[in-house]
Order: C-alpha cells, then sequence, then structure tokens
C-alpha cells in the first residue's frame, strides 16, 4: 500500500475500508508528534494530540478534499487540537513541564560536541517557549515543517499577512534570545584552478 | 532609515525564501550596501540556523496501537489485501456502530475543523516551482554573481554557509545547468552536471548538516531530475545521498534520498551499504520499506546483492516486533532473488 499516494489512500478510507490508517499513520505521526511536542511543550500531550489526529482523520474523512494536502489537513488538525488544549487553563500549568526534558546522549558525537548539542537544545527549547502560542505556531509549520505561508494561514485560519507578522514578531524574539556564531564565506569561489 | 525597517521585516522572507526573485534581489542589494541591515541579516541566519538543533523526537510505539485499537484495526490487517471498492465486502463489526457514534458526534458538535474554517474550504494553491532561468533574470546587478563552474576550486574551503538554494535549467537540450544560492552575495555558478565543482557543490548543499529541510528537499528532488540519467551518474553526488540518509533527522528527507538513489545507477558499494543501514537502523518503517525497494531495483538492474544484505534481508522477514509490511517486502525481494 505504501506506493499508493496521500490521496489514494484517503479515497480508499472514504470509501469505509480503514487498511490505509496504518500507513498513512506511519508517514505522518513524526511530523505530527514532534510539531505538537514543540508547540505544547509536553510530551503526553503530544502523545494525546497525535492519536488523536489520526482519529479524526477517519471520523472526518469526508471533509478531506482530494486536491488538498493530507500533511496540510493533518496540520489543521493537530493545531486544532493543540489550540484547545492550551485555551483550558489547567493545561497551561503543564506547559513548561518538558521544557528541560533533555534527550539522551548521542555516542555519534565526542562528549564535547554532544554537551554543546544539549546545551543548543536547550537554548532553542527556551526561546521557544518565550513566544506566545501563535508565534510559536507559525515559526514550527515554517522552519520545521517547510510549509509555505499560504499554507499556515490555511491551518492557522488567518490571513497571510497575519503569519508573516507572526513569524517576523518570533523571529525578533528568537534572535534577541539566540546567538550564534556564523562562520564561512565564499571564499573558495574566489579560487581559481 | 524607513528602507532599512522594510528591509527587517522581509528578512524572515528571505530565510524561508518565499520572496519573488525581483524582491529577494533587491533586498540582498540592500543588505550588500548596508552595514546595519548586514549585521541584521547575519543574526536572523544564525539563529534560524541555531534553531535547526532541536532534534526529531521518536512517535512512542504505543501511540499508534492505541489509534489503530480504537479504530478497530488490528496491526495485522495492515497485510490483508484491500477488498475492492468496486464490490466492497462486509465491513468489520464493530466499525458500523463506531461509524454511527462517530456520526453522531459529527452532529452534535457540529464537525470540528470545518466548522471553524466553513467559509474557507482547504484548497491548497500549488507550490512555486523552483527552477528559474538565468535568462530571465530581469535585474542586471552587480551583486549577482555568474561563475562558470570550470572557472571555480572544486575543493570547498570553510564550510560557508549558503542559502537560499535554487536551481536553473534554462535550456534542458544545452547540457548545462545552474546552482544560485547567497554566500556573501548573490551567486549563480553554471556548468555541465559532471563538472566536478558543480558535483561538489550538490554534494555539499545535500550534506550541509545546517540545512533547512525545505532547501535540501528541493535539491534532492532536483538531484533525482538532473542525476537519474546514466549519463551524468556520479558516486560523490550517490555518496552525498547515502549521508543524507544515515543522518537528516527529517523522516521526509530521508526517504527522499532513498527514493532519489533507487533511481540512480549503477549503484556503488556505499550505496548498498546505505540501504542496508537504512533497513537495519532507520526508526521509520516508510524509509525502511523506501530502502527495500530500492535494495529490490539494483537486484532487477542485475546488481548481486551480497551474502550480508542477504541475511539482512531475511533477518527483518522474520523479526517478530517489525512493521508487517517491512517483513512482507523484505520475504518478497528475498523470493525473488535467484
Amino acid at each position: 500500500m505504501n506506493h499508493l499516494s496521500d490521496q489514494e489512500l484517503m479515497k480508499i478510507v472514504q470509501a469505509g475500508d480503514y487498511a490505509p490508517a496504518s500507513e498513512i499513520y506511519d508517514r505522518y505521526s513524526g511530523r505530527i508528534y514532534n510539531f505538537a511536542f514543540r508547540f505544547l511543550k509536553n510530551a503526553e500531550a503530544a502523545e494525546d494530540a497525535t492519536q488523536e489526529v489520526f482519529v479524526r482523520m477517519i471520523k472526518y474523512a469526508s471533509q478531506f478534499q482530494g486536491d488538498a494536502k493530507l500533511s496540510t489537513w493533518l496540520f489543521s488538525i493537530t493545531a486544532n487540537w493543540c489550540r484547545d488544549y492550551l485555551r483550558k487553563s489547567d493545561n497551561k500549568a503543564k506547559e513548561a513541564e518538558d521544557v528541560l526534558l533533555s534527550l539522551p546522549a548521542s555516542s555519534e558525537y565526542s562528549p564535547e560536541r554532544d554537551l554543546e548539542r544539549r546545551e543548543s537544545e536547550l537554548r532553542v527549547k527556551r526561546a521557544l517557549g518565550a513566544l506566545t502560542a501563535e508565534q510559536r505556531e507559525a515559526i514550527l509549520l515554517s522552519r520545521y515543517q517547510g510549509l509555505s505561508y499560504a499554507e499556515i494561514a490555511l491551518i492557522a485560519g488567518c490571513s497571510e499577512g497575519a503569519v508573516k507578522t507572526r513569524v517576523f514578531r518570533a523571529m525578533e524574539t528568537l534572535k534577541k534570545a539566540l546567538t550564534a556564531d556564523v562562520g564561512g564565506g565564499g571564499r573558495w569561489l574566489n579560487a581559481t584552478r | 532609515m524607513a528602507e532599512c525597517d522594510a528591509m527587517n521585516e522581509q528578512m524572515p522572507l528571505l530565510l524561508t525564501e518565499s520572496l519573488g526573485r525581483e524582491e529577494r534581489e533587491r533586498a540582498h542589494q540592500h543588505i550588500e550596501n548596508c552595514a546595519a541591515c548586514a549585521a541584521e541579516w547575519k543574526a536572523y541566519r544564525a539563529t534560524w540556523s541555531e534553531l535547526g538543533e532541536l532534534p526529531e523526537v521518536e512517535v512512542p510505539a504505543r501511540v499508534k496501537e492505541q489509534f489503530l485499537s480504537t479504530i478497530g484495526a488490528s496491526r495485522d490487517s495492515k497485510v490483508i489485501p484491500m477488498r475492492s471498492r468496486l464490490a466492497p465486502g462486509p465491513r468489520p463489526s464493530a466499525l458500523p456502530r463506531w461509524f454511527a457514534q462517530a456520526a453522531a458526534v459529527v452532529i452534535l458538535v457540529g464537525g470540528s475543523y470545518y466548522a471553524g474554517n466553513r467559509t474557507a474550504p482547504l484548497r491548497v494553491l500549488p507550490s512555486p516551482a523552483t527552477i528559474q532561468s538565468v535568462e530571465q533574470t530581469p535585474y542586471s546587478i552587480a551583486e549577482t554573481r555568474v561563475l562558470n563552474a570550470s572557472a571555480i576550486s572544486p575543493n570547498i574551503e570553510g564550510r560557508p554557509n549558503i542559502q537560499n538554494v535554487q536551481f536553473v535549467d534554462a535550456d534542458a537540450s544545452d547540457n548545462q545547468i545552474g546552482v544560485s544560492f547567497d554566500v556573501t552575495s548573490r551567486v549563480t555558478v553554471t556548468g555541465a552536471p559532471t563538472d566536478k565543482s558543480l558535483v561538489r557543490l550538490l554534494s555539499y548543499v545535500l550534506e550541509r548538516d545546517n540545512s533547512t529541510s525545505p532547501s535540501r528537499s528541493n535539491a534532492i528532488d532536483w538531484v533525482r531530475r538532473t542525476y537519474s540519467d546514466p549519463n551524468h551518474a556520479d558516486p560523490e553526488i550517490a555518496d552525498a545521498l547515502a549521508k543524507v540518509l544515515r543522518n537528516d533527522t527529517h523522516e521526509g528527507v530521508r526517504i527522499r534520498a532513498v527514493e532519489t538513489l533507487k533511481d540512480m545507477s549503477p549503484a556503488s558499494s556505499g550505496t548498498r551499504d546505505a540501504l542496508i543501514d537504512a533497513l537495519k537502523n532507520d526508526p521509520n518503517p516508510a524509509v525502511r520499506i523506501k530502502a527495500l525497494e530500492a535494495l529490490s531495483n539494483l537486484a532487477k538492474a542485475g546488481t548481486a546483492l551480497d551474502a550480508k544484505t542477504i541475511d539482512t534481508l531475511r533477518a527483518k522477514a522474520s523479526q517478530d516486533d517489525e512493521n508487517p509490511y517491512v517483513r512482507v517486502k523484505a520475504a518478497e525481494l528475498l523470493s525473488e532473488i535467484p
């Protein structure tokens, strides 16, 4: 079934056959989970979001239009779920729980490089945590999911102009929080052979 | 000053490659001539790059199990052949009841997603083309340098922070391609796909660890179109794709890499090893399936699969906790090997 396009898989689901559910899950669960995890800053909530998004995908399959991108539709459902979650006051208190949660050290790098990466990761998490929910949603979809502003506008239910403003303000905040040494240049271009 | 403020607001658009060609070139022209904006642009790029330090997190396996359980599909259902859509058979008994409940929920809550977007049905405009013509450049400004690949060194020094990479194929019949990017200014390097400087540049674009995912995905798609032609085959490109397959944290990028490797021939031992590594170690089953398809292509093209590969296939076909599709695919491939 993995040779079928997203649209073909969804047509099968729309016809009442849920056999493609697993394949669709495999294609998108990683992106959905990571988006929710970074948006909500809570691993448990991200798990709930991921499961619920795919359940809703099945429930509302008939509303998926074949000429749309499945990824955009799924992120719309995810973002709605996450916004609802954050609206509940009890959940806001849980937001910061996982901010400091770090991944296990990777043996792929030297201890020094590994420490650098983990510190950088922590800085980025804190910086993202300082954004408003709207800004965080926009920057996560733009930077980590590579979606266009038009797609983000559809997902966020706002205009493209509003997305541009959110990304701009998010970048201003992030820029203040993060500093990095940018190395390299185009020296090799001047080296003739 | 007003121009600088406007430029500042455009910088995120520059980073996400969302500006049109004219606006982009105008922006770079301003940045090059304005020290304040150049510093600001450098800070933006550093921030964007550091955001890439956040690693991808793997989804716990229980989430999928819970999902499949909720919709009434067992893990095994993935390998059951689909019912014919022309003559659908009866659904599993749990589904009509579940579906009726779901329909009731839909009626009660008025639809969760579309209710909030009822005036805007989800329609996505096609993405803009990424291949642009050098000949159609409306600006002839000094900051856009066009260099012939034969005139520059194939050895890229200092890991330059290149951004906004675009690919150029003005005339598909002339065997000349180009790669445009921002370094300290906008540069377009042109030459034949087999020119070593271009090959190294493309390999560098593919391998850069701070590259944004869209740029890398575009690069892979373009490499696939250009280097699937056996006349352009180059082991360095294949090696670069193999590194992407091994190291990229984005599964979408890894899938593109393995799909591209599948189309490239002849395959080197490095390519085969990368596919085997992906099959053995990639956390995403979609990538593992694609790796199997690529190995199948190699076998069909006459590449002999060595004992190590066959052992891996056997192990995958019989691995209890492996995704059923991966197991079936591995078994199918084993059966195809003479």
